[in-house]
């Protein structure tokens, strides 16, 4: 069912108690990509990542991690596996590149070369040996994305991996996660951070309610959610809009009290839009163009936020 | 073996280690140079004793059997903080979502915790054997039984059987922390079982001397001078006590290595 897929789910469902975390998930993350994994609180993002690396099992439903099934027995996938859930974990007694040490003891072998390599990455190797109780939270957080990367893995699952992190952080973790992508490894992110999503993701994935609700290229669907506005003068708002209908019909025309008409529509449509407003005789004091992710997310979920699952 | 070896630099490392170690030394010195300084009243019954417990070479099986049996307490407590901040700190689930087997993660961390509480035996029955002389001499009780060699051929074997007692005893902590996902609530349940075992054996010596706190202690033979309670009580001879002991270490970790591999990890 995988075929070009680093990470597929079928059916996915999981319940704590009466409640119910995930409805029938259906995820196809592309090999070689950022896929961004976003949804509100309560969604159902954290409990997918624990059953991505096996904390918990599902209900029912399946679940295929590099092409191959994993269940209850597969532990050993995780071996190509990188993940960082919820909050990075560390012995507070132990300096940075111990707690990396003992953690390359469990699951697959990591050499000491590959932990020096990976403290200069995120910008630890001057704090190595100072104990992680003495950490920041951001500093704690780039210790956690060196220990996702810790066995070199071919699939790295992150969830909310910008934390904590001050924006040079944010940028440097853009940049990280990009280059591996680049080089062939496909990084799953679970975020709410929409704007940094954005900008960092080739495909992202909205969830809600515990399901699936959509899902595909950013661009794709970023140009299916296009926004151009346009502001007019107050007296001219309603030609304006009988000038737009004929091309997105009215449903998609909005308009504020100060001028400002919203058309969902590509933004590279702005100038048959520009052009339809001139053709009324109407002139545009301003018109901007873009996608706007928010929009979307908002859209799809409802605006909804609701307590953490789990 | 490099799980093992990285749980042993672990626990190396951990201040819980050290502070537990040092309180039990640090105790144990006190007590028995207390007791020296009390063997001086020789008119009194209470000093009589005190004699006997600082004099050589009984005082090599007395100081044994008195560091086991707070040991027993000790390890309870260590075997509990060491299994409750996995859970508590999600160092289980770090490893665990790196594909490392949950319950050879967890005996691997048991095994490492077996190694820490040999050494710290040792070292602690060392000192409490130079608090021993201390409180002789303060005592002036003589030491010429030092050297007895029968005495000291038969401690290799008490230390064996004691060690497999207060391992036992660490593993029931271990399991508890393991059971309640937490340090502090397996530390406290360790030793609220440890002290309900001690006074329900007042009452129900014919079943308490089966669990696993009495056989621990019964191993060595003689019982402990910690929670003994007094010569009324029955304890199991010491080689079936041994047995029973290893059944409940080793039924401890069944059940730290069940648990573990069917938990939900959510923390």
């Amino acid at each position: 069912m995988t075929e070009g897929l680093a990470l597929a789910t079928r059916d996915l469902r999981k319940s704590y108690g009466s409640r119910l975390a995930l409805d029938g998930l259906n995820l196809s993350v592309p090999s070689g990509v950022v896929y961004g994994f976003l949804g509100p609180n309560g969604a159902g993002k954290t409990t997918t990542m624990r059953l991505l690396t096996g904390l918990i099992h599902p209900d029912a439903g399946s679940i295929e991690l590099l092409g191959r099934p994993f269940g209850r027995e597969d532990r050993h996938r995780l071996f190509e596996v990188g993940a960082l859930v919820e909050t990075p974990s560390f012995y507070p007694f132990l300096s940075g590149r111990e707690n990396l040490r003992a953690l390359g003891a469990s699951g697959a072998p990591s050499s000491r070369t590959r932990i020096e390599e990976l403290l200069e990455l995120v910008d630890l190797a001057d704090r190595a040996r100072d104990k992680v109780s003495g950490y920041s939270l951001g500093m704690k957080q780039r210790l956690g994305i060196a220990a996702a990367l810790l066995s070199d893995p071919q699939l790295l699952l992150l969830d909310e991996p910008a934390n904590g992190l001050d924006p040079a952080g944010i940028v440097a973790m853009r940049e990280t996660l990009r280059r591996l992508a680049a080089s062939g490894k496909t990084v799953f992110v679970s975020s709410h951070i929409l704007g940094e999503v954005q900008v960092m993701v080739d495909v992202v994935g909205i969830i809600t309610a515990g399901r699936l609700v959509r899902e595909g290229p950013i661009k794709e669907l970023l140009s299916d959610e296009g926004i151009v506005k346009v502001r007019v003068a107050q007296d001219e708002l309603e030609r304006a809009v009988m000038a737009l209908v004929p091309l997105t019909g009215p449903e998609l025309i909005s308009r504020s009290g100060d001028g400002w008409l919203s058309v969902r529509i590509a933004p590279q449509r702005s100038v048959e839009v520009n052009r339809a407003l001139a053709q009324a005789g109407i002139y545009a004091s301003a018109i901007s163009a873009g996608s706007d992710l928010e929009g979307l997310f908002l859209e799809l979920t409802g605006g909804e936020d609701r307590e953490p699952a789990a | 073996m490099r799980l093992f070896l990285s749980g042993l630099r672990k626990l190396v490392r951990r201040p819980a280690t050290f502070v537990t170690g040092g309180i039990l030394a640090g105790l144990t010195v006190l007590i028995i140079i207390a007791i020296g300084a009390s063997a001086n009243q020789t008119t009194r019954p209470e000093g009589q004793a005190a004699r006997l417990i600082i004099t050589f070479p009984g005082a090599y099986t007395q100081i044994l059997s008195f560091v086991l049996g707070i040991g027993g307490l000790f390890a309870v407590i260590y075997g509990a903080a060491v299994a409750g901040s996995e859970w508590n700190w999600g160092t289980l689930k770090a490893a665990v979502a790196r594909g490392e087997s949950r319950s050879r993660y967890m005996l691997t961390s048991f095994a490492a915790i077996g190694v820490v509480i040999a050494v710290g035996v040792l070292i602690v029955y060392g000192v409490g054997v130079v608090a021993g002389l201390i409180g002789a001499k303060i005592a002036g009780v003589s030491i010429t039984g030092l050297g007895d060699s029968a005495t000291l051929s038969s401690l290799p074997r008490l230390l064996a059987r004691g060690w497999l007692g207060v391992v036992e005893e660490g593993a029931i902590g271990f399991a508890v922390a393991t059971l309640a996902r937490s340090q502090l609530a397996g530390i406290g349940a360790g030793i609220g079982l440890y002290f309900a075992e001690t006074f329900a054996r007042v009452f129900l010596p014919d079943i308490m001397k089966y669990l696993p706190f009495d056989a621990a202690t019964a191993a060595v033979g003689g019982g402990g001078s910690f929670g003994n309670g007094g010569s009324r009580l029955v304890h199991l001879p010491a080689d079936t006590a041994l047995l029973v002991a290893a059944a409940w270490l080793v039924g401890s970790l069944i059940v730290v290595a069940l648990f573990t591999e069917r938990a939900e990890i959510t923390g």
